[in-house]
């Protein structure tokens, strides 16, 4: 039989999921990490959760800097509640006490002030101070196992902040129910922050790094999504449902249209038509079936302003509510980050047409490509489970070129449909096409189709006149004749 | 010169304090928390008590109420130096003769503590 243990919950967006629930009642944490890792703010945001929770909170610190300096900082910080200081959080130094008196000392305080204040969180600041007094490990262990045996016994929560790393021989780390590491390193030119669950008895917590940031709402984790039992497991959404693409014509090559709860890439160089084909799939967004437009490249009023201009009437979509535009510009991102908004954002409207403009946007935020297809993986088979039909697009680097390249073949793989849009140069004409490379379940037309921008936005029109090489862009005539200035 | 007890658990805080006010001709004492300096109190009836507020074992507060509570230390003059309490050391002025918000500035501090030393007729 399965035990749940019960839990504190941190009060930290994404911490809890990768503790496997929050923090374990009573137990006994280390948190370490460099000075400047956020060690602080993250044991201070717990404190506070915790408090508002209605249970009282000890801060005990063992260091040389004042508890208002220390709230000057956190003042900036959005969770910090100045009145509930000395009323459901109490800040106190022992420093005095350790010099004068000695570790024994400072555990018989811990001891009185947890019953005196009938604290639920224990936070003890600058362990490695307590090192520095200590004549041996063995005083460091006992005073660390005297504090977490007091303080388990009164079902009080312990989180002791060191700035060393300790060891994972060290006694205080295998005495220990937890060992939360913080870092924050450079990768190339940017700083990348990350949050590893070292050791967590009693609990799966989510194994490896999990990015995180610090802001004026405090910290945010955004655990590494294909570490996170998946929605997917209950089911991958898979249906005989079709959705309709919303591009005219376009439709019938497909086999019917698109199957309902797949993901489909639209890939192409620039100009080839694929925002154009977005914007016409999100123009069938119903309140019945919202649509999402989650892109990096225009801003929301470029996107409306090019639908205006294709005919589409896209503003009264996003007036009533049907259409949520959602811009993120392609500068320093986490992909995490992006995944979870993105999923959000899905789960917020129920969400059943989504354009993601384009994959290149969670690519670029990537600081360890390798894993990108476990990312993209896990990102589609969420969607999937969620009953959403997504529209991605990729941009080929080359307009022109013998070599097409979609995402990494592994990558394509994980997409349900595939669909090619090109200018292709034909007797110094251009014109765009489109043409079908795969569709799940569905018996598609394998031909090369001309794309034309009518009233109302894309649609799609005849086959293209026979040519070949029409694939790379430069179109030769099937009937051998090679169009003039070539050869 | 009077005689004053500091009551405060953060070190540094703790010391320049006393060094101002031995600086001032005052003989000083600290205590690292309430219930200690509750001791040295009693021992010394000073003239003088200047506390914070969040302390181990004893809080200003309810150090200032035991002294309040006790005949032979009531007239004890108390100043409060609290970061983030002085509101509420403000809503009990029946045991608080003056409160002074972290960080204060020194001669505020001298200030108060010669006010305070006057009324009792030990001023310097």
């Amino acid at each position: 039989m399965t035990h749940e243990l019960p839990r504190l919950a941190s009060g930290i967006r994404g911490l809890d999921t990768v503790l496997g629930g929050g923090l374990v009642e009573g137990a006994c944490y280390i948190v370490q990490g460099q000075p400047g890792a956020g060690k602080t703010i993250l044991s201070n945001q717990i404190a506070f959760a915790t408090a508002a929770d209605g249970r009282k909170v000890l801060y005990i610190t063992l260091l040389a800097e004042t508890h208002e300096r220390l709230f000057q900082a956190l003042d900036t910080l959005d969770f910090f509640d100045r009145s509930q200081l000395g009323v459901t959080i109490s800040y106190v130094s022992v420093f005095q006490t350790l010099r004068d008196e000695g570790l024994s000392a400072v555990v018989s305080l811990i001891r009185q002030e947890i019953a005196r204040q009938g604290a639920t969180l224990l936070v003890f600041d600058g362990l490695l101070n307590a090192r520095d007094r200590a004549d041996t490990d063995l005083d460091v262990k006992t005073f660390v196992a005297e504090v977490q045996s007091q303080a388990a016994f009164a079902g009080c929560t312990v989180l002791f902040l060191t700035s060393t790393r300790v060891a994972e021989d060290n006694p205080e780390h295998t005495m220990v129910d937890g060992v939360i590491e913080l870092h924050n390193e450079m990768v190339g030119v940017r700083a990348i922050r990350r949050l590893q669950v070292k050791k967590s008895r009693g609990s799966a917590a989510l194994a490896g790094y999990h990015q995180f940031e610090i802001t004026s709402t405090g910290f945010s984790v955004y655990p590494r999504i294909e570490a996170i039992p998946s929605l997917a497991a209950a089911g991958d959404g898979v249906t005989s449902e079709i959705t309709s693409s919303g591009t005219p014509g376009l439709d019938d090559i497909l086999g019917g249209g698109l199957p309902a709860h797949s993901v489909t890439l639209v890939f192409g160089p620039s100009g080839s038509g694929k925002t154009s084909l977005a914007l016409n799939f999100l123009n069938a967004a119903s309140a019945e079936a919202p649509a999402l437009h989650f892109g990096f490249y225009e801003t929301p009023a470029r996107l409306l302003n090019k639908a205006r201009a294709l005919g589409l009437d896209l503003d009264r979509k996003v007036a009533s509510g049907a259409l949520e535009i959602s811009w993120t510009p392609m500068t320093e991102n986490m992909n995490d980050k992006l995944a979870h908004q993105l999923l959000d954002a899905v789960r917020a409207r129920s969400v059943k047409r989504l354009v993601i403009d384009g994959l290149g946007g969670f690519e670029r935020a990537a600081v360890h490509r390798p894993r990108l297809v476990e990312f993209f993986a896990a990102l589609t088979n969420e969607l999937r489970a969620m009953g959403v039909t997504a529209i991605a697009t990729w941009e080929f680097r080359d307009l022109f070129g013998p070599t097409v390249s979609a995402p990494g073949s592994e990558i394509s793989s994980l997409l349900d449909n595939l669909i090619m849009m090109r200018q292709v140069e034909i007797n110094s004409r251009y014109k765009r096409t489109l043409s079908v490379l795969k569709m799940r379940d569905l018996a598609f037309e394998p031909i090369i189709h001309e794309v034309e921008f009518g009233s109302t936005g894309l649609a799609i029109a005849s086959p293209l006149q026979a040519v070949s090489g029409a694939a790379t862009g430069i179109a030769t005539l099937s009937d051998g004749t090679s169009f003039p200035g070539k050869g | 010169m009077a005689s004053i007890v500091i009551a405060e658990d953060e070190f540094l805080i703790a010391d320049v304090l006393a060094i101002m006010l031995e600086e001032a001709g005052h003989e000083v004492s600290t205590a690292a928390h309430g219930r200690a300096a509750l001791a040295i109190i009693k021992g010394k009836a000073p003239d003088l008590v200047i506390t914070d507020f969040m302390m181990p074992l004893m809080t200003g507060l309810e150090l200032a109420q035991a002294l309040r509570g006790d005949a032979e230390l009531q007239q004890i003059p108390i100043i409060l130096v609290s970061g983030a309490q002085g509101a509420i050391g403000r809503a009990h002025p029946d045991v608080f003769d003056a409160v002074l918000d972290k960080p204060y500035n020194e001669k505020t501090l001298l200030a108060t503590v010669e006010r305070l030393l006057q009324q009792i007729g030990k001023a310097s």
